[in-house]
């Protein structure tokens, strides 16, 4: 199989057709999803494919269509629910964390949700303060729900479909600034676990946890630390839960020094768990206090300067790890 | 003052030390330097000292108990002052009790050091009296160090050189700390403090590269091992409180293997009762076990062996023992005669004296022999230090010592540091022959089997002779084969012509 390249989107894409035609169980449910491809027209297509029976337009109603996928899932589908902005997501909480999160619980595991809500996150493309955050803490905080955050096209694809397959309800968290980006994607079918960090880039100096976006933001910031000769390993845990707890601690035991970089904001944010969970887990290997870097505690700016200063850079975390290394 | 009560660590590597019993019982008035607690660290059994005169209380350890080092486990409370802080006194340990695993750090001062003595020793210092009074050396090394003696205060009221060092110290990780008062826990990374800890080094001792002075991994000198010239454990010797020269990371990386431990396995008693019984039929073992079983499956899985086995012939031995015994009117042992052959071969062939680290071969000048005991529960291998510069008589008279007070439980943690090289000697057992492990970080160890008449070629005629079988475990990556066949060679040619020696 030949090094093929596919955009962030088009990896998307791909997984939810290729799961579509799969499973005749799997239908798209969202605003906008059908005619127009969705805004960041990641969806393009779709219908054509698959006709309007299983990639459906709805009013704009988040709660009403969340509601709905629910409800579907419930008696047997397995619904993607497309919610256009991360920051939508607080219109569908009951649906997500009262409902989806705990049906099989609470029915003594005679009822599945295999939802997934497919969704957003991530700063930078000038769209103000409602339309720009980062909120995959909120739903990595309720048991019940699983929480995956590609960070590249690759992944883009092998956890849409992961999140498909799983009987449990998944929100998985797209960048929306990285859908243009690309990247190798096999052809064909292959999928991502769980729960099972990836250690993008080894390294010896200083432990670089880094999801989503922050990913190839902290691989640009280990080129950097290399120049100045401090070696970083870039390490993704792939989903906040199941979270490879082990993977990290192990990391960070290697190099004494870890620095957790995630898009969301910094305060009780999942950069505050994964530091606790090293804090925890490597005390007695740690030379330094662990550091997190999140998006700034403000709503995010419209402004295009002040906006690009609310998230970790390239810059930032390199100057960050440099300092706990003391070089 | 309060003064906190700390296990203390006597060895490296050593992360915790068992409470085997108190002496004295919560609320008994105590004397500083009086005997409170019998410890038993990872080989010997030492006697914790009052660090001030004042009453016991608090004590959160029970008989049994295994406590990390550096944790508080009792307070001596000012007789006059019962009101305790545990952030009083100089300590310097000061984790609240209980609280968590941090290994806390060797405390300053005179006031507040537990002491540590040989069995027996330990005479108070007299009551506490209320004028502050100061020996000359103490007012001078004040001076010396612009320290005015009214702020030095120690529990017992008189001050002595160290208790000023000890202050002095303490104004120096203030300075460095930049808060608190003297009692300040230094500033160290998690890291820093376990391999300290590890290591048996005084974080103070020190000097940290971190933020605020903060001591980083990197400052903690690298595999440290002490040297024979006095134990670098975070808990300081006999004579009270750490001194403020600071440890330089000269001394601290100067090699020197240490805590040798013995070496064969099926060494005759089988597992050994001791202590409590577990309902199912499982034991517990003392630490000397304990110590015993992770050091010989490290050595055993690190170190690739390999053995050299030579037949000697001890009629000359023997006769030079005779002749020995008769001359001095000591009763000196074959083993005692081994010590001293080992001793000259390896003045000859100083590269077995040597230990494979972390890609080095380190060597040892001093030859400091081992020669593994069987105890009870366990192995030690207490050291006869220099053994080429002494003679048979005082040889057989260190190994006598040695031996009655390591089955006694009583060595001391300088009785087995620095050694270089180990006898194991299972004659006495009736064994032939047998291959011991190496005792790390020492390169080489020596089995030695019984003396026995067996059939020898002499004249190219069977002869009947007393022979003994060595057998010499090398650790590879230090030795190799024609390096351990020389050695071997020499002792091999030692004992069978002892007066070579002479030569």
């Amino acid at each position: 199989m030949s090094e093929r390249e596919l955009t962030y989107g088009e990896a998307v894409k791909e997984a939810i057709a290729e799961e579509m035609r799969r499973d005749p169980r799997v239908f798209l449910i969202g605003e906008d999803v059908a005619e127009a491809g969705h805004p960041f027209k990641t969806l393009v297509g779709l219908v054509q494919e698959f006709g309007t029976d299983r990639v459906i337009d709805t009013p704009i109603s988040e709660p009403g269509y969340a509601g709905i996928g629910v409800g579907a899932a419930m008696t047997g589908m397995r619904p993607v629910v497309d919610v256009m902005f991360g920051d939508f997501i607080t219109l569908t909480m009951d649906q997500m964390v009262n409902q989806a999160a705990k049906a099989h619980y609470m029915s003594g595991g005679k009822i599945k949700v295999p939802i997934v809500f497919r969704t957003t996150l991530g700063a930078t493309r000038r769209s103000a303060a409602q339309h720009s955050q980062s909120l995959h803490a909120w739903v990595s905080h309720v048991p019940g729900l699983k929480v995956a955050l590609p960070s590249g096209p690759y992944e883009a694809k092998g956890l849409m479909k992961t999140a498909i397959r799983d009987d449990s309800p998944v929100v998985i968290f797209e960048d929306k600034m990285m859908y243009r980006v690309k990247g190798p994607v096999p052809e064909g079918d292959y999928t991502i676990p769980f729960g099972v960090a990836e250690v993008k880039r080894a390294g010896r100096d200083v432990t670089i946890v880094a999801t989503s976006s922050m990913v190839p933001v902290s691989l640009g910031a280990a080129k950097l630390l290399e120049d100045v000769g401090i070696s970083a390993e870039v390490i993704d845990p792939r989903t906040t839960w199941p979270l490879d707890k082990q993977a990290l601690i192990d990391s960070a035991r290697k190099t004494s020094r870890a620095l957790v970089v995630d898009e969301g904001y910094e305060r009780y944010g999942v950069t505050a768990e994964i530091a606790s969970v090293i804090g925890e887990g490597a005390f007695y290997y740690l030379d330094a206090p662990v550091k997190r870097m999140g998006a700034m505690d403000v709503p995010v700016p419209f402004s295009p300067v002040l906006e690009d200063l609310t998230v970790p850079s390239e810059q930032t975390v390199f100057e960050a790890a440099r300092a706990l290394c003391r070089r | 003052m309060p003064a906190n009560v700390i296990m203390p660590a006597l060895e490296l590597a050593q992360e915790t030390g068992k409470l085997l019993r108190w002496i004295k019982a919560p609320g008994d008035m105590v004397r500083k330097g009086e005997p409170i607690a019998e410890i038993e660290t990872d080989k010997v059994t030492v006697e914790l000292e009052a660090p001030a005169s004042g009453i016991l209380q608090d004590v959160t350890a029970q008989e049994g108990d295994v406590v990390p080092v550096g944790h508080t486990i009792a307070i001596i409370a000012d007789s006059a002052s019962p009101t305790l802080s545990p952030q009083g006194g100089r300590s310097g340990t000061l984790a609240p009790q209980g609280s968590g695993a941090v290994p806390t750090l060797s405390p300053q001062g005179s006031g507040a050091v537990p002491t540590l003595s040989p069995q027996g020793r330990g005479q108070g210092e007299g009551p506490t009296s209320d004028r502050i009074k100061a020996s000359p050396l103490a007012r001078k090394v004040a001076e010396a160090h612009n320290v005015d003696l009214a702020h030095v205060r120690t529990a017992s009221g008189k001050i002595e050189k160290a208790d000023v060092l000890a202050y002095v110290e303490s104004r120096r990780t203030v300075a460095t700390a930049g808060n608190g008062g003297p009692g300040t826990i230094v500033a160290a990374s998690p890291k820093a403090r376990r391999f300290a800890a590890e290591r048996g080094i005084d974080l103070r001792a020190l000097k940290g590269s971190g933020p605020e002075g903060a001591v980083l991994a990197m400052d903690v000198p690298a595999a440290a091992e002490p040297t024979g010239t006095g134990p670098l454990t975070s808990a300081p010797p006999t004579s009270g409180p750490l001194t403020s020269a600071p440890l330089t990371s000269a001394l601290l990386t100067l090699p020197s293997p240490q805590r040798g431990e013995g070496v064969a396995a099926g060494e005759g008693g089988g597992i050994p009762r001791r202590g409590v019984e577990d309902a199912a039929s499982q034991e517990k073992v003392g630490t000397v076990w304990r110590v015993m079983a992770e050091r010989m499956a490290a050595s055993w899985t690190s170190a690739p062996h390999f053995f050299l086995v030579r037949e000697v012939a001890v009629a000359r031995l023997g006769a030079w023992l005779d002749k020995a015994r008769a001359q001095t009117g000591v009763r000196i042992t074959y083993t005692d005669l081994l010590i001293k052959l080992v001793a000259a071969a390896i003045v000859q062939h100083p590269r077995v004296a040597v230990s494979w680290r972390d890609g080095v071969i380190e060597r040892h000048p001093d030859v400091n022999v081992g020669l593994a005991v069987a105890l009870e529960d366990g192995l030690v291998v207490p050291v006869i230090h220099r053994a080429d510069t002494l003679g048979l008589k005082e040889i057989a008279a260190r190994r006598e010592d040695l031996v009655a007070r390591a089955q006694a439980g009583k060595l001391r943690p300088a009785d087995i540091q620095g050694g270089v090289f180990t006898i194991s000697n299972l004659g006495m057992y009736g064994v032939d022959a047998f291959s011991a492990i190496v005792n790390p970080p020492q390169a080489a160890i020596l089995a030695v089997g019984r003396i026995t008449d067996r059939v020898i070629p002499v004249d190219g005629k069977p002869a009947v002779q007393p022979t003994m079988v060595l057998t010499l475990s090398c650790d590879h990556r230090a030795l190799d084969g024609a390096r351990g066949a020389r050695f071997l060679g020499a002792l091999a040619d030692l004992i069978e012509e002892p007066l070579t020696l002479l030569v």
